[in-house]
């Protein structure tokens, strides 16, 4: 791997003295990438429960018309074919790109198999990986990590606060952009720094989360000093979604030994108004969801991608009837996405129920037929050097079953 | 029956709007020096375990004055330890004595605060309900397509922003500040509420602010049939042809039984009854039968004018013509058909605020507020307890709340949270005696960027109360800007003439000109109590810099380094704990 301008800068911006002092950090950063044979993992948590059936709804058939005469309204046409059954939303035509490119797998009727339609349940389910306990005190990624070690100084960063799969992580870094993680101050800031550094020993969160952050504003600082070019033209939208990849690209090529980052994007609890035709809403969410990932794509398609490995993931699919506010209640199976150099993208994965009223889950939703964890499973084994599944999805490991998603 | 697609006020327009309006004078100084650190061990592998213990319990001893103003408080003003000290001779007495005094805000005399909020002169905040959604919906006498349109669509809002720093900064009735944001997240609305951003005053002030301190099941109600939520929620567009759920699922997850009695996708019938026949959780059908009992609770607002029946004033209506009027069961009680108008509704109601799990449900949220993140079972079943004893009582509430506070865990507990970013911000600028009228729109950005937009919340669960979520390295990171912006009065918007200040040299005696003396004077100034010596250390060695600890300092060393060394005490942790 090529070394990346911001890291030279990293040496640059440190004055003389703490590059001295931080001589073994600067060990473990040259090295952070031959210790860590695995993926970053990126997942994208898609907060509010997406309406699955119409991000890849049929194409045809007698599902096409069950979920034609469930949605007289919002159902979705000019779909771009995956296979012969199924096609993408025409929003998502840049992702479109990615699977035919072979590098998106599309996993449909996934999702948590737990009877459950409550937001807060389902993503905490997801989340800490325990189905049903909720008594669980660390996340899903927190256990990965307990079970793998970290080494380098930026393991994990979160660019939307701090998520349930991160549960009583405390190396994690939250960051929303490089320019905004900047300490406010006069020249006293270094003195203030030596202070707050003294302060924040301690073993409690609190004192965590300051020591990280203190670690973290020497890592990052040197990206705040000039505007970030991203690879190959990519071009991220200036929403909230692309902001967060655009900061999570820029901390993979900084080359810290980045391990794991999280993504929220909100917004899809479209209990009314949800589609204008093929235009609308939802439409407009799936045009930010597909330019933000092919941008992050593109962006790191500069020599990071064969290490890169992005889930996306939502709480629950929604009913198929539509409401009479010309939206969907939630509902329960779902749709996943896994992008990366690694995927045997181009292909459509998992079991298909079908939509016919007996073959619904509670005769409302479309079921669920790939655990959300046989996925994760999967990913953990083949591409983030953890096998030892039980640990990290207890009672599930006598149950997986890999797809065939990841190389 | 079907709508029309309406046109569609989108969040965006707002967000360009809010731009213009609050991102004026955002100073980010960064620093240039860097300053050498402890190398950090890297974390060593560990055992995966499940289920492991919570991660620690901080039990700092603390005077009760400093438990006492950062809990029933936004943290203490200069003078609020002593005033506290003089209400009894014991810590007991000054305890029952505070409690009571807060309990009954109309006693407190509030001269300074209401002083300012004049000054302020806010221009929509004085208004009805229905004044509210004629001028600024029903009537905008302005353009759409002009910028102007959404200045005035959302001014009472923002009011209602300026509104809330200033009584939360300046008001002596403090414990009401903490519920009045207490209960906004409970009952959580999203401040760009697509189609009535104005009514967030109304909804704020009639609803959540009349009743925090009375009978839950009228809190519910008002609720319940404020167009706020209704919007919120989608009730409004409910109707017997085609339930929109959205708002009964809340109403029983979040309002009511919470999420801890919530049984599943099962059949109801299977669901265990308690002695009075109800049951003892609640069930997805549950959800849909009350969501049947409430079609027809919407909003008067016919935007398009098309529906029979409807007008434009904004209020709440039970519109007949979209309840379903068959019979329905909820909770295991059997409920007729065509009752007499809005009976369906408020059985359900009924039925929510007397149940045994929602009083609990209600125990633990506010004493997760009051108290600890994780408070003893003892005071959720008292508190509970309180609650259904009082179910018919007009202050309910009122008991519930002092069970809590009255109760031995609220003094032994200190420690066992850490402030909420609003709870950070506004007790800065509460102990540093900042002086302001209304604040600049640099203020309420630095909360977004902690964490915790006023009233932004966009989920209905509210802002989470545990430290958990709070103990990240953006939200800290700018706990310690604000302390900075604040400090070094970097914040003013001139532009919009809004001017923030604060000016810790002129606090400071003019006697004490050493760093060790200055330490001390301000260690507890800002904390009321001491810090371990190596903190102190670590305090005066900022003061100092290059001179003696002991030494005297030139008067333009002290103006220069005093404000730095006030906040590094704002952003230490001792500062962060309640």
């Amino acid at each position: 791997m090529k070394p990346s301008l911001p890291r030279r800068q990293f040496m640059q911006g440190c004055s003389y003295a703490i590059a001295a002092m931080a001589g073994a950090r600067l060990t473990n950063l040259a090295f952070a990438q031959a210790d860590n044979p695995s993926d970053t993992l990126v997942v994208v948590f898609l907060r509010g429960g997406w309406d699955a059936l119409n991000v890849v709804p049929p194409l045809q058939g007698d599902d096409r018309g069950y979920y034609e005469k469930a949605r007289p309204n919002l159902r979705i046409t000019d779909l771009l074919p995956l296979n012969d059954q199924f096609g993408f939303h025409p929003a998502l035509a840049s992702l479109h790109d990615l699977y035919q490119a072979g590098k998106l797998g599309v996993i449909h009727a996934a999702g948590l198999d737990f009877d459950t339609r409550s937001h807060f349940d389902a993503q905490e389910f997801i989340e800490l990986g325990t189905p049903g306990a909720k008594n669980t005190t660390t996340g899903w990624i927190t256990r990965h990590l307990q079970e793998t070690g970290v080494s380098s100084i930026l393991p994990v960063v979160s660019t939307s606060g701090q998520p349930t799969s991160l549960l009583n992580f405390a190396p994690t870094v939250s960051i929303s952009t490089p320019s905004d993680f900047s300490q406010w101050g006069n020249d006293l800031v270094g003195s203030q720094q030596t202070a707050l550094r003294q302060m924040y020993q301690g073993a409690s969160l609190l004192h965590q989360a300051g020591a990280r952050t203190l670690d973290a504003l020497n890592i990052v600082h040197p990206l705040t000093e000039q505007e970030y070019q991203p690879s190959n033209g990519a071009n991220y939208n200036d929403d909230d979604l692309g902001r967060q990849l655009k900061t999570i690209a820029q901390m993979i090529k900084l080359e810290a030994g980045l391990r794991v980052a999280t993504v929220d994007f909100g917004g899809w609890d479209t209990h009314e108004y949800e589609t204008d035709g093929n235009n609308g809403y939802f439409g407009d969410m799936l045009g930010q969801l597909s330019a933000g990932l092919s941008n992050f794509y593109l962006d790191l398609d500069s020599g990071y991608t064969d290490r890169l490995s992005v889930v996306v993931i939502s709480e629950f699919g929604r009913r198929l009837v539509q409401n009479e506010s010309y939206g969907t209640d939630h509902g329960h199976g779902s749709v996943m996405l896994t992008l990366g150099g690694s995927v045997n993208g181009g292909q459509i994965f998992g079991a298909w129920p079908g939509l016919h009223n007996d073959q619904l889950y509670d005769h409302a939703d479309l079921a669920v037929t790939t655990d959300y964890r046989q996925v994760l499973g999967e990913l953990l084994s083949k591409r983030l050097g953890n096998s030892n599944l039980e640990n990290i999805f207890p009672g599930f490991s006598a149950k997986y079953n890999p797809l065939g998603i990841y190389r | 029956m079907t709508l029309p697609l309406r046109s569609k006020i989108t969040r965006r327009d707002f967000l360009k709007l809010s731009g213009t309006l609050a991102a004026s004078s955002l100073l980010a100084a960064c620093s240039n020096e860097q300053t050498p650190t402890a190398t950090q061990s890297p974390v060593e592998p560990q055992i995966p375990q499940v289920i492991t213990p919570p991660p620690e319990v901080v039990n700092l001893s603390v005077p009760l004055a400093v438990a006492v103003l950062n809990r029933m408080g936004f943290g203490p003003r200069p003078g609020d330890v002593d005033a506290f000290n003089a209400l009894g001779s014991t810590d007991e007495e000054r305890l029952r004595a505070y409690v009571e005094q807060q309990l009954n805000p109309d006693s407190i005399d509030d001269s300074e605060f209401e002083t300012r909020y004049n000054a302020a002169s806010f221009e929509t905040l004085h208004k009805t309900h229905e004044q509210l959604y004629a001028d600024h919906i029903a009537n905008n006498p302005y353009d759409s397509n002009d910028d102007a349109y959404w200045q005035w669509y959302s001014k009472p809002a923002y009011e209602l922003v300026d509104a809330t720093f200033l009584r939360a900064v300046y008001s002596r009735k403090q414990l009401a500040e903490v519920l009045a944001d207490f209960w906004h997240n409970h009952f959580n609305v999203f401040f760009w509420q697509d189609d009535g951003v104005p009514l967030l005053v109304s909804y704020n002030r009639d609803v959540l602010r009349a009743h925090m301190l009375g009978n839950f099941r009228q809190m519910l109600e008002a609720v319940a049939q404020h167009p706020s939520m209704l919007y919120y929620l989608n009730q409004n567009n409910s109707s017997d042809a085609g339930p929109n759920e959205n708002y009964a699922r809340e109403l029983f997850e979040l309002h009511t039984l919470g999420a801890e009695n919530y049984l599943g996708v099962r059949d109801p019938n299977t669901v265990e009854k308690d002695a009075n026949g109800l049951a003892v959780g609640y069930v997805d059908n549950d959800v849909y039968e009350a969501a049947r009992c409430l079609t027809g609770w919407r909003v008067d607002d016919d935007l398009g004018d098309w529906e029979d029946g409807i007008e434009k004033t904004g209020n709440f209506i039970y519109y007949k013509p979209w309840h379903d009027r068959f019979n329905k069961l909820v909770l295991g009680r059997y409920i007729p058909a065509d009752q007499e108008d809005l009976k369906d509704g408020r059985d359900v109601l009924d039925l929510l605020a007397s149940h045994p799990g929602t009083a609990r449900h209600i125990a633990l949220k506010l004493a997760r507020r009051l108290i600890s993140d994780s408070p003893s079972e003892a005071v959720v079943q008292s508190a509970a307890d309180t609650f259904l004893a009082n179910k018919d009582a007009p202050d309910q509430l009122k008991r519930v709340v002092e069970t809590i506070l009255l109760s031995a865990d609220f003094s032994l507990t200190f420690g066992a949270k850490i402030k909420r970013p609003l709870e950070a911000a506004i007790s800065t600028l509460r102990v540093l005696n900042t002086d302001f009228t209304k604040v600049p729109g640099g203020v309420p950005w630095m909360l977004s960027m902690m964490g915790q937009p006023l009233f932004e919340r966009h989920p209905p669960d509210g802002y989470p109360d545990v430290k958990e979520v709070w103990a990240n390295s953006m939200s800290l990171l700018y706990r310690w800007n604000f302390a900075v912006g604040i400090t070094e009065n970097w914040q003013d918007d001139d532009e919009q003439g809004r001017r923030i200040r604060t000016d810790v040299y002129s606090q400071t005696p003019a006697e004490i000109r050493t760093a060790e003396g200055l330490a001390d004077f301000w260690i507890p100034r800002i904390l009321n109590r001491t810090m371990s010596e190596t903190d102190r250390a670590a305090i005066i060695a900022i003061m100092k810099q290059e001179y003696g600890p002991q030494e005297t300092l030139p008067d333009d060393h002290v103006q220069y380094v005093l404000p730095a060394m006030v906040e590094v005490l704002l952003m230490s942790p001792d500062f962060q704990w309640k």
